[in-house]
């Protein structure tokens, strides 16, 4: 799934782009070795400040495994800035209807090496489908898009080949650096809608986003996942009640007990209790 | 910021004006306004198409100080459909009036970023059915994403103090092509004799003509050669 995030929503996603950024220390400053700037385990550079947009690939559990981001060329943009030795000191493209992309990354750690939907080339094909339709969508014909070679070999793999390159590859970090053109056409799209076999809609709206954000803050604060928490005397006897019963009647009577101390417990703490008594052994 | 109005100018006023006068019938648009922020020259711009009495109506109720089509569209780099702003107060204040003299709130806003932290928002209204609007955006908004920094790029550069630093820098293969278009070669024939692809000198071009403030090749090629960037044939 795909969520933009851009100036006008990102203080409802910060914890979104918090992940990215982490994920972009994880590649661009460790795997390609690339000069940039880490606080805190994030990699956040000017750009950043500059109210970009970031297309952002989630997988089903609302996990960041993918981003890119995305600036106009009209105004400040990283080939006029930090990365002109590419364009051997040449002025860069101007165009209203030319966006650049940069700091294309897919968490090669999260996903798996096959084609299913937790792979690394799911994750790129449905990053770039969401990119191109979204740029598409914004009257945008062509992006310029700063990638290392591996990036472009799979660019090319995907029947997503650039069109043309601008300047030169120059090296930077562990790996080098080259500008490539893709134009944003529905054939493009097409073709790696069926690389990757990804027919639907890719976008998940703001509103679902939200409430699968907030599904996944639930899901970690439930004491059933809250492994290092210890638990109080009154859970522990419970689960030990619960290992020790017998047969189904005696395993009632601990969970009707449990319900009736409605009043000790926080509700996740009961809702945990009567789920999922049995995660609770380990511990106790 | 000094609000510096331009309609003042017999000169400009004509000319923002019809031009946007000009794109609402080109693309079948009830109404278009620019509004244009340059903070090197300190200056505030706007231009509109609306009637004078939603005009006076806009100043005396200080709407602009409210209006998020203005306020919070910049912080976006793609056009902001004006149903993104819906739920801000704001949003509600300024439209609610907006109604009482015939306006629709159904409306895009297209923000342009110069490369002075200078900012530029066209803005187009049509009261239509949605399907309507949607259809009718996704046929426009390339132009319209051209016609907005079109009419920035000329409002900012008419300031004295951003033309002075706004003067356009074609990189080699750009004034190379444009070289070409001046010696009379087509398109298809400067890809094949530059080696590159079709749409690449197309880029190119475009860009070219964004630099140097022109809506057509020719008259880019005319400018080229006025600055002497490029020789003429």
């Amino acid at each position: 799934m795909i969520i933009v995030v851009d100036g006008l929503n990102r203080h409802l996603f910060s914890e979104v782009l918090d992940e990215m950024f982490e994920l972009r220390a994880r590649v661009f400053g460790g795997r390609l070795g690339w000069d940039v700037n880490i606080q805190d385990g994030k990699e956040i550079d000017e750009f950043d400040n500059l109210d970009p947009a970031y297309v952002i690939g989630l997988d089903d559990g609302g996990n960041v495994v993918a981003a890119v981001r995305a600036l106009q060329t009209t105004g400040p943009h990283m080939l006029s800035d930090v990365f002109s030795a590419i364009l051997c000191g040449e002025a860069p493209i101007r165009s209203a209807t030319m966006w650049e992309s940069t700091r294309f990354c897919v968490d090669t750690q999260r996903l798996n090496r096959g084609k299913d939907k937790n792979s690394v080339s799911y994750a790129t094909c449905e990053l770039m489908i969401g990119s191109l339709e979204y740029a598409k969508s914004a009257g945008i014909s062509d992006i310029i898009t700063v990638i290392d070679p591996v990036m472009d070999r799979v660019l090319k793999r995907s029947n997503c080949a650039p069109y043309d390159y601008v300047g030169e590859t120059v090296p930077m970090g562990k790996v080098s650096a080259l500008a490539a053109l893709l134009d944003c056409s529905d054939e493009r799209i097409a073709g790696v809608r069926d690389f990757a076999g990804i027919h639907h809609d890719v976008f998940l709206d703001e509103e679902k986003a939200l409430a699968m954000f907030e599904a996944k803050k639930t899901a970690n604060s439930n004491p059933a996942n809250r492994d290092h928490k210890p638990l109080t005397d009154l859970e522990k006897y419970f689960v030990e009640q619960m290992n020790a019963a017998k047969t189904e009647a005696e395993r009632q009577d601990v969970l009707r007990l449990i319900e009736s101390l409605t009043d000790t417990f926080t509700p996740e703490q009961k809702t945990a209790l009567l789920h999922t008594p049995r995660a609770f052994a380990h511990e106790a | 910021m000094e609000i510096v109005d331009l309609s003042t100018l017999p000169d400009s006023e004509a000319r923002y004006t019809e031009f946007l006068k000009q794109v609402c019938e080109k693309h079948g648009i009830d109404h278009a306004a620019y509004a244009g922020m340059n903070p090197a020259a300190g200056t505030v711009a706007g231009y509109v198409t609306y009637g004078d009495d939603w005009k006076s109506h806009y100043q005396d109720q200080g709407l602009i100080m409210l209006d998020p089509t203005l306020h919070m569209t910049k912080r976006s780099i793609a056009p902001v459909d004006w149903s993104r702003l819906e739920r801000s107060d704001n949003f509600q204040r300024v439209f609610r009036d907006a109604h009482d003299f015939g306006l629709s709130d159904q409306g895009v806003t297209i923000p342009v970023r110069g490369p002075y932290g200078d900012i530029g928002l066209l803005s187009a209204t049509r009261d239509c059915s949605r399907e309507e609007w949607k259809k009718q955006l996704s046929h426009v908004i390339g132009d319209l994403q051209s016609m907005a920094v079109h009419i920035h790029d000329t409002v900012v550069s008419s300031d004295e103090v951003t033309s002075s630093l706004y003067h356009p820098t074609l990189s080699t293969r750009e004034s190379e092509i444009l070289q070409w278009v001046a010696a009379g070669k087509s398109q298809q024939d400067i890809g094949d004799i530059l080696s590159i692809s079709h749409r690449t000198v197309e880029v190119h071009l475009r860009s070219s003509r964004e630099k140097l403030n022109a809506l057509t090749t020719p008259q880019a090629v005319g400018r080229a050669i006025g600055i002497g960037l490029i020789s003429p044939g």
